[in-house]
């Protein structure tokens, strides 16, 4: 957030930006938080605290900018410095070495020769969001900002604290990913080439 | 169409691969002239129609799946209130 840009809001004008900017980004927030925590209850308390940072914060978004993404910043902060710090997830893994073990060819690799529209089309159940919600949280973040909320490369680089270049690379990555995973199912529904 | 015509050329001149292009479709990035050319493009080349055809149904899986969540009553006035009650 940076402290030269920052506006003067009487208590009212926080008011008006609260309600009508911020609030009418209520759903897109609590799926977000949902996805990332995987928990309802932990969704709740990471989009309200979210809520009440951005008030007590207000003084740095400026009007008329994208207040959706200045949302979303802010709750990828709160859980990755809380939320996770708190619940130590065991089963964390370290992103760099993520990153660097899937920056292998293999995963670079194009899968659609192995799975077909035909098996997704089979798909009613929860395969889809059992698929994501078992990618790499890192993973999963650009799959939900880019395919969900229809974020593009500018806004996700800021939202994540990560360079553009790196963002394109970790969406490409994760939609193999995605894809891999999806494979899995298909196999498992009996599609011999899915 | 020569590779020169391509609006996803990278400046380096260096030739563009099929995958790249889709990238740019699927994440949204793409000009009119680009979504243009990927679309005459796909007329000629199976795999990047069947690619195409096949992300595009995830995303659309997706959306309808990871997004009908709706959001518990309680705590937008939870948010309101305890917001009324700093200001």
């Amino acid at each position: 957030m940076e402290g030269s840009s920052r506006s003067q809001y009487s208590e009212k004008e926080k008011l008006t930006v609260f309600n009508n900017e911020f609030l009418p980004h209520i759903n897109s927030m609590y799926n977000f938080g949902y996805r990332l925590t995987l928990d309802e209850d932990d969704a709740k308390d990471l989009v309200q605290d979210t809520y009440m940072k951005a008030y007590r914060f207000i003084e740095s978004f400026q009007k008329g900018t994208n207040a959706k993404a200045w949302l979303f910043r802010i709750l990828k902060n709160s859980f990755i410095n809380d939320y996770r710090k708190k619940s130590k997830e065991p089963n964390k893994v370290d992103y760099q070495e993520v990153e660097s073990y899937y920056n292998s060819d293999d995963v670079d690799r194009q899968i659609t020769t192995d799975l077909r529209v035909e098996a997704l089309q089979n798909m009613i159940g929860d395969e889809i969001s059992n698929a994501l919600n078992a990618l790499d949280v890192d993973f999963r973040t650009v799959i939900i900002l880019a395919d969900l909320e229809g974020f593009k490369y500018d806004e996700m680089a800021k939202i994540l604290d990560i360079p553009i270049g790196t963002v394109r690379s970790r969406l490409h990555r994760a939609r193999n990913l995605l894809k891999d995973k999806l494979s899995e199912y298909a196999k498992k529904m009996g599609y011999k080439n899915a | 169409m020569s590779h020169l015509d391509n609006p996803f050329s990278k400046p380096s001149g260096e030739k563009v691969t099929c995958l790249e292009m889709l990238q740019v479709i699927l994440d949204g990035e793409a000009t009119e002239e680009q979504h243009l050319y990927f679309k005459k493009h796909m007329d000629a080349c199976m795999p990047c129609y069947k690619s195409f055809e096949l992300d595009m149904q995830i995303r659309q899986l997706i959306k309808s799946k990871c997004c009908g969540g709706q959001v518990p009553e309680d705590l937008v006035d939870r948010i309101k209130s305890q917001v009324n009650s700093i200001s």
